[in-house]
């Protein structure tokens, strides 16, 4: 099978123009993960200044850089790294240019650093990877034992650029959730927002927030934390007012949306209830929802799962009439490549 | 890349655990081999057909999590994970075992040579039926052998020299067999480790994550670990409050975290009873959100008198004892899902004493109907002289 371009070009104009403020909600299932979907979102946004950086040219022609700000909950960083690494993408350089920042969610999200003297052989038997990965477990600076909120006020000097061993280059800032309800939603977001303040340089940047399954932070905490979908909402507006454009995943699966209106016999969890109000909130309040589903008909070998666009509650009408709803067929091949295409063709 | 010398082969500093088929360098893992579809590093599940069925990569990629979900009250799932913690014991990898007391250990099957071995022995019994006018084509694999079973093949010369000297050049064996029936002796069995729960006020995850992480961090470069979670949530073995939403997803999460932080040393499989946790839960489903692969068995409803022929397609063969499910493969939907060419298929397993089965799911013509079928034959097909052109 022939190699395919990165940006399938049927979905290259949903996936280059977020119009300003707007929100874009892609939602998955088990068997159809948006990952594909995100890394085409970092491509269409980064790409040309990649590329032009490659021939020797710095800026894109208009005086407007594109910047992403991604954050992940559910993946790591070097599997983010290898798959955008088989686009073309070079995460780590970009990072290093103040392009793309990565906030990394998994590694310390409620495991507190430990400050460990830890004296590290696997520096120096020369594999790599453990190598890289345990360098900023030793190097948090101001880590302390017990969860203390220290490393919110002292977070801005360790970003890619502070230092060039403080940090894993190309991981911005790690997220640790400590505490309990808005204070800690609220520390969250004001870590996120100090990696975008610092990172806008220029009024006109065009700064893209990707955040990779926040839902997972709602189920992972609940009512006993004090967080419902009400809060995890303003949590998104919040991050919202700092940026041009976001763009948002979630899971969809059925389990998690259609227990809420407790048809069965079991009485929906809060979990599922939470869940599906802050899915179904987003949506409403979305430019554009991307749904990513297998095939109703079962599995078959040449084609993934189906791709529907459609519009969202927030839809601006008048603004961008190019965009029209549309349910496509995917297809990802061996190598990473994406086919997308429409029902019949092939 | 266009100066790159054209003479150094790509494939060495693609992976960074060389090829075990080479001539043996010094930092081979035991029991790592790269995949063959993109050349990662893989361990074995201890059961040859479950590594076939991961997406191509003929094992469990490293740093990546399995999730075995069972329904009903049999326990296939218990004997996957002990396959699982037998071939870690077997290589010398460190297995941690969480939640189940010391017992648990002394269970796991014995040994009994290689996969491959076993195959060998199988196919000679084989050897006899088979027809004599197809020899050519016996090197060529036999029919339902997957990735890693044909490359096991391919590994030992095919001429008598390999047969001579069976131990001189063999590679490290990638997987085992086991047999059920058998306890384990291995010297480094008392390398395992089990942690057991500490009352804890609240949430009991974060003492075990500790000593999972001291663990691994503590242990040299080169240590391969495997972490064995046994009937996850069950309540004879977890205190009630761990299936509290907020604990057991933190406790994935940070667990997801650790593999990620050591990607290619550590592996993780865990079994989750259905029966008591549905999967049209939303709790379940972030649980196998949160894994790389998600596998469901599906017993059949055991009566043995009425399931001895069905699904069998020959005498010979042991009758599936259960569906087999992927929800999700690690890697491949990772990447966003669905292409591989086991996906979609119907499996069955079987589990007998020396191995764990999985096969594609086929249901055999139905027997005893033979009144049914000769009438097809006789009426429903129309004869050639019926047929007018």
């Amino acid at each position: 099978m022939p190699s395919q371009p990165p940006l399938p070009p049927l979905l290259a104009p949903y996936l280059s123009t977020q119009p300003e403020s707007s929100l874009t909600l892609v939602s998955s299932i088990l068997g159809a993960t948006s990952n594909w979907l995100v890394l085409r979102f970092l491509h269409a946004a980064l790409s040309n200044s990649s590329n032009n950086a490659s021939i020797g040219l710095e800026d894109s022609p208009d005086g407007k850089k594109k910047k992403v700000v991604f954050v992940s909950f559910l993946r790591g960083w070097e599997f983010w790294k290898a798959e955008a690494k088989r686009l073309g993408l070079d995460l780590t350089r970009l990072a290093g240019k103040q392009q793309f920042a990565y906030v990394d969610g998994l590694s310390e999200l409620f495991t507190t650093p430990k400050p460990t003297g830890n004296t590290l052989p696997t520096l120096s038997t020369g594999s790599p990877a453990p190598a890289r990965t345990t360098l900023p477990l030793r190097s948090q600076p101001g880590a302390v034992p017990g969860r203390t909120p220290a490393p919110a006020s002292s977070p801005i000097g360790q970003g890619s650029t502070g230092g060039p061993s403080i940090s894993e280059p190309g991981i911005a800032k790690k997220l640790n959730f400590a505490g309990q309800g808005l204070t800690a939603l609220d520390k969250l977001e004001r870590d996120i927002s100090t990696v975008i303040a610092k990172f806008k340089t220029a009024e006109d940047d065009e700064i893209l927030l990707i955040i990779d399954q926040p839902d997972f932070l709602l189920a992972s905490t609940g009512p006993s934390y004090a967080i419902g979908a009400t809060e995890m909402m303003d949590w998104v507006t919040g991050l919202q007012q700092a940026v041009h454009a976001t763009v948002l995943t979630l899971a969809a699966d059925s389990p998690l949306l259609h227990n809420a209106p407790a048809a069965s016999n079991q009485m929906a969890t809060p979990v599922e209830s939470e869940h599906a109000a802050f899915a179904i909130g987003l949506a409403h309040r979305a430019q554009s929802v991307m749904q990513l589903r297998t095939l109703e008909t079962g599995a078959a070998r040449d084609v993934s799962g189906v791709l529907r666009i459609s519009r969202g509650g927030g839809w601006s009408t008048g603004a961008e009439e190019n965009l029209d709803e549309k349910e496509l067929l995917f297809y990802i091949q061996r190598d990473g490549g994406v086919r997308v295409f429409g029902r019949g063709e092939s | 890349m266009s100066f790159r010398k054209r003479n150094i082969s790509l494939g060495t500093d693609r992976s960074a655990v060389p090829n075990a088929t080479q001539t043996a360098p010094p930092e081979v893992t035991p029991g790592i081999r790269p995949s063959p579809d993109d050349g990662r590093p893989t361990t074995s599940t201890g059961a040859p057909s479950l590594d076939n069925l991961l997406a191509g990569h003929a094992g469990l990629p490293m740093g990546k999590s399995l999730l075995i979900e069972e329904n009903g009250t049999t326990d296939f799932a218990g004997a996957l994970l002990r396959y699982y913690a037998a071939e870690g014991i077997v290589q010398e990898q460190k297995v941690h075992v969480v939640a189940m007391p010391e017992q648990w250990g002394r269970s796991l099957p014995g040994l009994i040579g290689t996969a491959e071995s076993l195959d060998e022995k199988r196919s000679d019994r084989r050897k006899d039926e088979r027809m004599k006018i197809a020899w050519r084509y016996e090197r060529l694999g036999e029919f339902g052998a997957g990735v890693a079973g044909a490359r096991g093949a391919a590994a030992p010369s095919p001429s008598n020299a390999g047969e001579q000297d069976p131990n001189a050049k063999q590679p490290p064996a990638f997987c085992h067999a086991f047999d059920l029936t058998k306890r384990l002796a291995h010297p480094s069995i008392t390398n395992m480790t089990f942690i057991p729960f500490i009352p804890a006020k609240d949430s009991p995850f974060p003492a075990i994550l500790n000593r999972l992480e001291t663990a691994i961090s503590s242990s040299a470069a080169n240590t391969i670990h495997r972490i064995v979670i046994p009937s996850l949530l069950n309540p004879t073995l977890y205190p009630p409050e761990s299936c509290r939403p907020e604990y057991v997803l933190q406790f994935l999460h940070s667990l997801k975290a650790l593999l990620n932080a050591y990607p290619a040393r550590v592996t993780a499989m865990i079994t989750f009873p259905l029966c008591l946790y549905p999967r049209s839960s939303g709790l379940v489903r972030w649980i196998e959100l949160l894994n790389d692969g998600v596998i469901e068995l599906c017993p059949f409803p055991h009566s043995a008198d009425n399931l001895t022929t069905s699904g069998a397609a020959t005498s010979q063969e042991e009758p599936p004892q259960g569906m087999l499910k992927t929800h999700r493969l690690p890697i491949l939907h990772e990447r966003g899902g669905g292409s591989d060419q086991n996906v979609g298929e119907d499996w069955a397993f079987t589990l007998s004493r020396r191995r764990f089965e999985i096969k594609p799911f086929s249901l055999p013509p139905a027997e005893g109907d033979t009144e049914a079928q000769d009438t097809a034959a006789s009426s429903g097909m129309p004869k050639k002289s019926d047929l007018e052109f």
